[in-house]
């Protein structure tokens, strides 16, 4: 079995703040692993160091034995990661076809002269895309409302149509930014069988940022707990859960939610 | 030696015509995050009324002055009223308000030329003894006059900025309109109060405009100079807008001395190299968003 | 009959800017407010090189647009990274930059401007020239690079983290748009025969981006609404004089709050309800094929 993500020593600084310190993790092939903290623990900014969004202040990342250091978020996308984001950034105006149509841009090589003069390149590029795109839409339980404009689309639709985008690039690695926010218990089941079953078709791995304990306990391989940007634990759901620092992190929480959940 | 003093000191004139329009521009950037291109024609009414107050209704200098300020003022209030507020309340993107401010420009100067008519106007004779004599320099005392006014009027914009309440519910609310409006402060009020200060110096701007060139309806251009003189120094920072502006007005005379038809191109050469080498100016602040 | 030619031919010309414009600000969600500058050096490059060069109008035509593109590259290698207002600014001082340049370039006329150049342009190459240049757009935008354009327009942190190369595709958006804007160019200098930098101020620039939004941002019908209409319209009004552009500037205020969406309101001729129909009818008959979404551009 093959690394996946290295995170080795990844620490950023915002001036004074030490939003993520000196972290390490590593994900295996095929793997869900969970990132979970208090609020404010810097589980985002880790994300939007992956995807270069924001540069690390030091330590490294390595996908797929590449440090991606002087990446940029296009070509970390290329290469095989992509995410959600913690408030959905979906093409609100374009429908949820049109959303994950645009995705599907790299499974095709046409040029501008091709589009402009509908040789066989074009058609045969666009045919292929047309079919990924049903399928996917159809896997995804949003062939129906298809043509609908994102936007208007209930909550849980849109979470699974930003899902749906970022797996149209066919990723190794999918970052969810707290997939289940907003969600209620059924909706958050349905969303355990989906991430299981995109895990299973795609044969890709997951990093997953989730604040609903019943859906990290429940799906996470692995998880490592943070606060303050500082790892605090690091195990399976089993280990976490009783981990006495990781109780303390989130004192305030009812005991219940944390420590009796079946893995 | 003396020659370089000479357009120096021009030069510093010039820019310190320039620093009112900037100042008043950069304060509108810095509340409302959009270019007021409606700015040139509140500087452009402005030079009308001075001219007009002194021409017919015979006033002195310094009433004309006040009145055309005054105007400005009201002008400036009026169209944030009709061209913005609508906008303003539903959230609009920033490119509404700039064509709705293309449109309010384009509509005043024609206003002027449909009623007034395209004849340029000059400003009568002001001080008898237009010159005095510092060894071998000539200043104008249009200029002395002026560079006293613009320092006194920029003085005290940033008194009352710093020592009023008012002036800090508006510095407050340039950081942070929702906060502010949290806090109790009335963002209506604010922003009036804001246009009404950018229109108190785009009228002093324009009779100093006025009487040092001509009176003219496509004067609005100016404002090119202003908002350059404003991204110079820093777009929304009020120092840079002073400092920026001096700057352009001693680089402009200089260029001029050497080259006139080279001058307004140096304002653009200026502008493209700040947005290129540091488009936050010479005083900007640097802002990176959260993701 | 002439006259009301005359004033088409005018509404194409500035039909081929406006389309570009609204490539770039329409569909990719970058404002210009120096497209005038691009018009500009297309109409001098056309009238260098059939005047002086007596290259034949075509080429020229089609080198005055790859001019004008290749100038945008280097604008947009300058600009395009710098963010949203920053960017805008900079095109303004370039159309102005542009224009004074040309000013001082004596062999070329300078202020005085370059006459002399051939009447090729009528209405008819005009809006041969619009046809094709729309053909093109919509096919532009039915491609990967047209939906590109439109993510970035809509979430650029997204659009990127789906892959797509940000400052490429604006690149290639300000390229296009200015090969429209250069293409206008021949087409005015070749049609008043004599041009000048003058004709080529912010005002112009102004106009063109008025045009595109009150016809319509986002939709290529919206700008043909656009230049059509503010082409026309101010021709209309010329009895009442010097209160043409009153009006004319009153009328960009109230629109801008009234209707900011404009007349097309970002749907294109093909979206109206009863084009839609008589579409889906055809495809249930004669295709199978499902084209996934009314086929919205």
């Amino acid at each position: 079995m093959k690394k996946v993500l290295e995170i080795n020593n990844l620490t950023k600084k915002f001036g004074g703040l030490t939003a993520v310190d000196n972290l390490t993790f590593h994900i295996w092939e095929n793997q869900i692993y969970g990132l979970i903290g208090p609020n404010g623990a810097g589980k985002t900014t880790v994300f939007n160091m992956i995807t270069a969004v924001y540069a690390p202040t030091s330590g490294e990342i390595i996908f797929d034995g590449d440090n991606l250091a002087n990446k940029s978020s296009y070509e970390i996308a290329r290469a095989g990661i992509t995410r959600t984001f913690q408030n959905i950034r979906l093409f609100k105006e374009m429908t949820v076809y049109e959303n994950v149509h645009t995705a599907c841009h790299l499974n095709t090589d046409y040029n501008i002269w091709d589009s402009l003069i509908h040789n066989k390149n074009y058609k045969s590029g666009e045919k292929l895309i047309r079919q990924q795109v049903n399928e996917l839409l159809e896997r995804m339980g949003l062939y129906e409302r298809r043509d609908e404009v994102a936007m208007n689309l209930p909550y849980g639709d849109q979470r699974r149509l930003e899902i749906a985008r970022a797996v149209a690039l066919q990723p190794k690695l999918l970052l969810l930014d707290e997939p289940a926010a907003g969600m209620n218990p059924d909706e958050t089941n349905e969303l355990v069988k989906t991430i299981r079953s995109i895990r299973e078709d795609f044969k890709l791995s997951v990093l997953l940022i989730e604040h609903h304990m019943d859906l990290v306990m429940n799906i996470c391989d692995q998880i490592v707990v943070i606060n303050f940007g500082k790892e605090i634990a690091k195990g399976t759901a089993g280990e976490v859960q009783n981990h006495p620092e990781v109780i303390e992190a989130y004192l305030g929480k009812r005991e219940e939610e944390l420590l009796h959940v079946d893995a | 030696m003396d020659q370089f003093l000479q357009q120096l000191i021009n030069g510093v004139s010039i820019g310190s015509i320039y620093a009112l329009m900037a100042v008043g521009y950069s304060l509108v950037y810095s509340i409302m995050n959009f270019s007021n291109f409606a700015h040139g024609g509140v500087i452009m009414l402005s030079a009308y009324m001075g001219y007009f107050a002194i021409v017919l209704l015979k006033v002195s200098f310094g009433g004309a002055l006040l009145l055309a300020t005054l105007g400005a003022t009201l002008i400036a209030v009026l169209i944030e009223r009709i061209a913005y507020r609508p906008l303003r309340k539903r959230s609009a993107p920033t490119l509404y308000f700039i064509i709705s401010a293309m449109g309010m420009s384009i509509l005043l100067e024609n206003l002027v030329i449909a009623t007034i008519g395209p004849q340029f106007k000059t400003y009568p004779i002001i001080f008898a003894e237009s010159t005095i004599q510092l060894g071998n320099l000539s200043i104008s005392k249009m200029d002395i006059f002026m560079l006293i006014i613009a320092a006194v009027a920029l003085v005290g914009l940033v008194f009352f900025l710093n020592k009023t309440r008012t002036g800090i519910a508006v510095r407050a609310a340039t950081y942070n309109a929702r906060a502010s409006q949290l806090m109790g402060v009335n963002v209506d009020r604010i922003v009036s109060i804001v246009f009404a200060l950018g229109g108190a110096l785009a009228g002093i701007a324009g009779v100093f405009f006025g009487i040092r060139y001509t009176v003219y309806a496509q004067a609005g251009i100016i404002t090119n100079k202003a908002f350059v003189a404003a991204v110079f120094g820093g777009l929304g920072s009020l120092p840079g807008a002073i400092v920026g502006s001096i700057l352009l007005g001693i680089i402009e005379t200089f260029v001029a001395a050497w080259r006139s038809q080279l001058r307004d191109l140096t304002t653009f050469a200026i502008l493209i190299a700040v947005l290129v080498f540091k488009p936050t100016g010479l005083m900007g602040k640097n802002t990176e968003d959260k993701a | 009959m002439e006259y009301y030619l005359q004033v088409l031919t005018l509404a194409g010309i500035n039909l081929m800017v406006v389309l570009g414009l609204g490539l770039l600000t329409g569909f990719t969600g970058l404002f210009s407010f120096g497209h005038a500058g691009f018009m500009c050096i297309g109409a001098y490059t056309s009238a260098i090189l059939t005047v002086t060069l007596k290259v034949p109008f075509v080429v020229a035509l089609i080198a005055s647009g790859l001019v004008a593109g290749a100038i945008s590259l280097l604008l947009g290698r300058l600009t395009l990274k710098l963010k949203g207002d920053y960017f805008l600014i900079a095109t303004l001082g370039f159309g102005e930059s542009v224009r004074l340049i040309f000013d001082n370039i004596e062999p070329l006329g300078g202020a005085r401007g370059f006459s002399g150049i051939e009447k090729n342009s009528n209405f008819i190459s005009v809006w041969l020239v619009c046809i094709i240049g729309i053909f093109f757009l919509i096919r532009l935008m039915n491609s990967r690079y047209g939906r590109n354009f439109k993510a970035i327009r809509e979430e650029e942190l997204a659009s990127a983290t789906i892959g797509i190369d940000v400052f490429k595709t604006k690149l290639l958006s300000l390229f296009i748009s200015a090969i429209y804007a250069g293409i206008g160019g021949s087409l005015y200098a070749h049609y008043m025969t004599f041009i000048k930098p003058t004709n080529f101020q912010l005002i112009k620039s102004t106009e063109f981006t008025i045009m595109a939004i009150i016809g319509g941002l986002g939709s290529i019908t919206g700008s043909v609404i656009g230049a059509l209409l503010l082409t026309v319209l101010p021709e209309l009004l010329r009895f009442v004089a010097d209160w043409r552009m009153v009006i004319y500037g009153a009328a960009v205020v109230i629109l801008i709050i009234v209707r900011p969406k404009g007349i097309a309101g970002g749907k294109e001729f093909k979206d109206f309800f009863f084009i839609v129909w008589i579409r889906r009818l055809f495809n249930k008959i004669f295709t199978k094929e499902d084209p996934g979404n009314g086929g919205k551009l």
